[in-house]
Parts: structure tokens; C-alpha cells; sequence
């Protein structure tokens, strides 16, 4: 049933998903061949930078987009299938709340995960040009000693690390529905109040804890370099994916409870 | 034999306001229920309880001896009284959904009574009547071979004609020892098709018997009872 389930997800979630992702590839590899490939790093500095920095804009909103959407999507997904009218189909299926949850988990976390990799490929398309890599290769060394590692093996973390993390974004995106369907006057309203209110508390306690164990950029932070820098960023690695860890289990545990013993489709 | 649906002092609460009050219920199997009363009486309360839809606030309901739950909802064939489609599928894929997740279900049987509605299986669900859809809705209730079908204003929506074939649907598709419990406002459509009245009133029973006994008993039709016990 849990496959069936994922299927059906997936089914109805992934036209509009596939085509905006397919849309922003196209952007990138016409990105590419139009402007990237034709980047002359040997000439003049400034009209590279200020046009770099425009295209690094545009881009970078572009993506924000596409996540925003993508996390909107699968948020979406679950409130009209689980708590509007289809709701009545859903929970009248012969399944228990466990394997709707996990089949949505799964569902969801597809869909976040394969937008992380579709940007990434989207990046590397961009910057895997003959000019760009043999400009950074001047520069490589020097990139080196200010993260404390090769840029590829940094940015290959970064990317497993938003992956994974993707597991947490949408517990908690699933967390806030659940708690605005205890509301059912205000359903809507009130996930995304629980939304606003448990980010907000995370990132003060997130600050509090940073306080705690002394890893608070503090005025030296941006002087720091080679070990420094990368100590600093383990540092925020591991206590990011604790609080992480601590905080989803805990999302779960609530989201399993409510989705077992508190359904109330009005 | 096990009751197919009982209830036992069942209440649910909103706020403050009771829906059902220590309800207490037996209905057996084979027979045609309709489950009457006014607006506000409790009805559909009672029915999104018989399916999960709702958790009671006090008091059990329990389907062939059992909670609402997974091994409940193989047994139960629910039609709602909003429309549960997601409307971007075709007619087709909801013939594979409930074929997929319900193992009585017959798509040969859906078909044919598709065909006999004249609605084409390719056409998307957003590009049906509000009246089709309906009709699609009971096609696939129908099409399940339940123990108790549970059809919340099965015939609201449609007009005179296609509500006889569909109470010939509902006559036709249920085996002997299957229970069909029918919530209508329209009475004097279905009372001809029923075994049994319940009438709510106020999230209690106000009124369980069989439509035989409503006859000799009292000497009227249920429409009639109906309109007498409810007068405003």
C-alpha cells in the first residue's frame, strides 16, 4: 500500500514539478552558451564583475524561486490531499495514518531532494565551461587555504548536507499542517502561524545554543582563515545536524501522534 | 451474527455544541437503512464517524466489531457528500485508484455502468456536471463488493431521472447480507427502497424502526411521519 501511495503522490504532484525544473535547465545550458562560454577573464576586470554580479542576481532569485516553490508544492500536496475534500478519499482508503504520513514523507522528500540535485546540476552546467574552470584554476590555491579544503570536496558536503537536510524541511512543513488542522476553524492560518512561530524559535534557540558552546561569529570571524574558517564551519556542521536531528524526531513523533489520533475532517 | 455498524453512547462535541449525544445504535446486516432528520441533526457527523473521518469525544462506534480503522475501511464503501476527486485526473484513473487500493472493487463493473450513463472514461473530472460527477462518485461506491456502503445525499445532486437509475444501481450492486445506510433529505425519492428509518433529531435517535412497522403501525408513508415528527 505504501507504494501505491507514493505512486498516486508522485503521479499528481510531478507535472507542474517536472516542467518548471525542465524550464530552469533550459535557462542554464542557454545561459551557458550564450553568456558563460563567451566570459573573457583575460580582458578588462570590471565590466566581467559588474555583469557576473547582475547574472548571479538574476540567477540566484531564480533558484530561490524554484525552491520556495518546490517546498510550496509539497506543503500544498498534503493540505489538499489529507485535509480538504480529498481528504475523504485519502482517509477512507484502507491504510492507517502511519503509512499516509511515511508515504508523503517519502513522496515529499523526493521531490525536495531531486529539486537540491536538479539546481545543483543546473550550477554545473553553468560553470563547468572551459573558461570559467581554467580562470579558477588561478585562483584554486588560494581558495584552498581560505575554506580549508578543495572547493569541489566543500561544495560536494555542502550539497550532501542540504540533501539530507532536506528530510527535516519537509517534517517540519508537515508538523505545521498538522498543527493548523487542530484549528479547524483556521486551518491555513493557523500553519502558517505555527510555521512563522517555530521558525522564529529556532533561530533563537539556534543563537543560544551557538552562545553556548562559543561559535557566535563574534568581530574576529571575518579575519579568520585557513584552519579557522574550516573549525568554525565543522563546528556549525555539527550542531546544526544535531539540532536538526533532535528537532525533526521530535516533529515526527507529534505529527505521527495527531495523524493517529486527532483526524478531524469537518 | 456481529452488528455491521453499533454504536455506544457515542458523542461528539464541537466547541461546545453536541452533535451526537450518547447515541446508542445496532443496525444488522441486509437491510437498506435510510438515516433521516433535519439539518444540524447529526447525520453526517455519525457517518464521517463510521469511517475515521471524525474521532468520537466519548463513548464507541465500531464496524462489524471493530474501530473505525484500516481493516473497517476494506469493508466500508463511503460515498461522501462533497465531491473527494482531484479534479486534474481522468475517469479512468479513478477507475485504477480504487482498483489499486480496494480489492472488492470490480473495474468491469464500473465500466458497465459508465456505459450505461454515457460518461466517457477519458473525460478529466474538471470537464464533468456537477451532476455527472456525482453519478461517477456512485458508480465507484457501487462498483465495490462491501459489507456496508455508507451514501451521504447519494441523489442530491441529480436530477429525477438519473436518480432512478441510480437507486436501481444502489438495488442491483448490493449483495444480500450487505447493509446500505442511505442519508437523504429527499424521502418520498427512497422510501420505497427501504427497509428501515432511523430519524435523528438534536444528535439522538428520535425514531428507529422499520418502514413496515411505520405503515401499519401509524398508518403513513415515512415522508409523512417525517414531516410530522420534524414540523417546524
Amino acid at each position: 500500500m505504501l507504494g501505491k501511495l507514493i505512486k498516486y503522490d508522485l503521479k499528481v504532484s510531478s507535472k507542474l514539478f517536472i516542467l518548471l525544473h525542465a524550464a530552469y535547465l533550459f535557462v542554464c545550458i542557454i545561459s551557458r552558451i550564450l553568456y558563460m562560454n563567451k566570459l573573457d577573464f583575460k580582458g578588462p576586470e570590471e565590466p566581467v564583475i559588474i555583469s557576473l554580479a547582475l547574472f548571479i542576481s538574476v540567477l540566484s532569485i531564480l533558484m530561490t524561486a524554484l525552491m520556495i516553490f518546490t517546498e510550496l508544492h509539497i506543503a500544498f500536496r498534503f493540505y489538499r490531499s489529507m485535509f480538504s475534500r480529498e481528504g475523504y478519499l485519502s482517509w477512507t482508503l484502507p491504510v492507517s495514518g502511519t503509512q499516509h504520513l511515511w508515504a508523503k514523507i517519502i513522496s515529499g522528500y523526493i521531490l525536495a531532494a531531486a529539486d537540491i540535485i536538479l539546481i545543483a546540476v543546473g550550477i554545473l552546467i553553468l560553470i563547468t565551461g572551459r573558461n570559467i574552470t581554467s580562470a579558477y584554476s588561478l585562483i584554486a590555491d588560494e581558495m584552498t587555504n581560505e575554506l580549508g579544503m578543495p572547493l569541489e570536496r566543500f561544495a560536494l558536503l555542502l550539497f550532501t548536507f542540504c540533501v539530507v537536510s532536506c528530510i527535516s524541511t519537509v517534517i517540519m512543513i508537515y508538523f505545521c499542517i498538522v498543527i493548523g488542522q487542530l484549528f479547524p476553524g483556521h486551518r491555513v492560518l493557523c500553519a502558517i502561524a505555527a510555521y512563522f512561530i517555530l521558525s522564529t524559535a529556532l533561530q533563537v534557540f539556534t543563537l543560544l545554543i551557538m552562545l553556548a558552546f562559543g561559535i557566535f561569529p563574534g568581530h574576529n570571524f571575518f579575519m579568520a582563515k585557513g584552519q579557522t574558517m574550516t573549525e568554525y564551519m565543522t563546528n556549525i556542521f555539527y550542531v546544526s545536524a544535531v539540532l536538526t536531528i533532535i528537532i525533526t524526531i521530535v516533529q515526527y513523533v507529534i505529527t505521527h501522534y495527531i495523524m493517529n489520533k486527532k483526524i478531524n475532517l469537518l | 451474527m456481529r452488528p455491521i455498524l453499533e454504536c455506544q453512547r457515542l458523542t461528539k462535541k464541537y466547541g461546545s455544541f453536541f452533535a451526537l449525544s450518547d447515541l446508542n445504535l445496532s443496525l444488522d446486516r441486509g437491510q437498506i437503512v435510510g438515516l433521516l432528520g433535519p439539518n444540524g441533526s447529526g447525520k453526517t457527523t455519525l457517518i464521517k464517524l463510521a469511517n475515521g473521518l471524525l474521532i468520537p469525544t466519548d463513548g464507541h462506534i465500531m464496524i462489524n466489531g471493530l474501530a473505525p480503522g484500516p481493516d473497517t475501511k476494506k469493508i466500508v464503501s463511503y460515498l461522501p457528500d462533497r465531491s473527494f476527486f482531484n479534479e486534474h485526473l481522468r475517469v479512468k484513473d479513478m477507475l485504477s485508484y480504487y482498483a489499486d487500493f480496494y480489492r472488492n472493487f470490480s473495474t468491469e463493473q464500473a465500466k458497465k455502468m459508465l456505459d450505461a450513463l454515457e460518461i466517457d472514461k477519458h473525460s478529466r473530472l474538471s470537464s464533468l456536471s456537477k451532476g455527472t460527477r456525482e453519478k461517477v462518485h456512485l458508480v465507484l461506491v457501487m462498483s465495490r463488493d462491501a459489507d456496508l456502503y455508507i451514501l451521504d445525499e447519494p441523489i442530491g445532486g441529480v436530477d429525477p431521472a438519473a436518480r432512478d437509475y441510480i437507486l436501481r444501481t444502489i438495488l442491483t450492486n448490493y449483495k444480500e447480507n450487505a447493509t446500505v445506510l442511505i442519508s437523504t433529505h429527499l424521502i418520498s425519492d427512497i422510501e420505497n427502497v427501504l427497509d428501515r428509518v432511523i430519524f435523528l433529531r438534536d444528535g439522538q435517535i428520535a425514531l428507529n424502526t422499520s418502514v413496515d412497522e411505520i405503515r401499519t403501525e401509524y398508518g403513513k408513508s415515512v415522508d409523512t411521519l417525517f414531516r410530522e415528527v420534524f414540523k417546524c
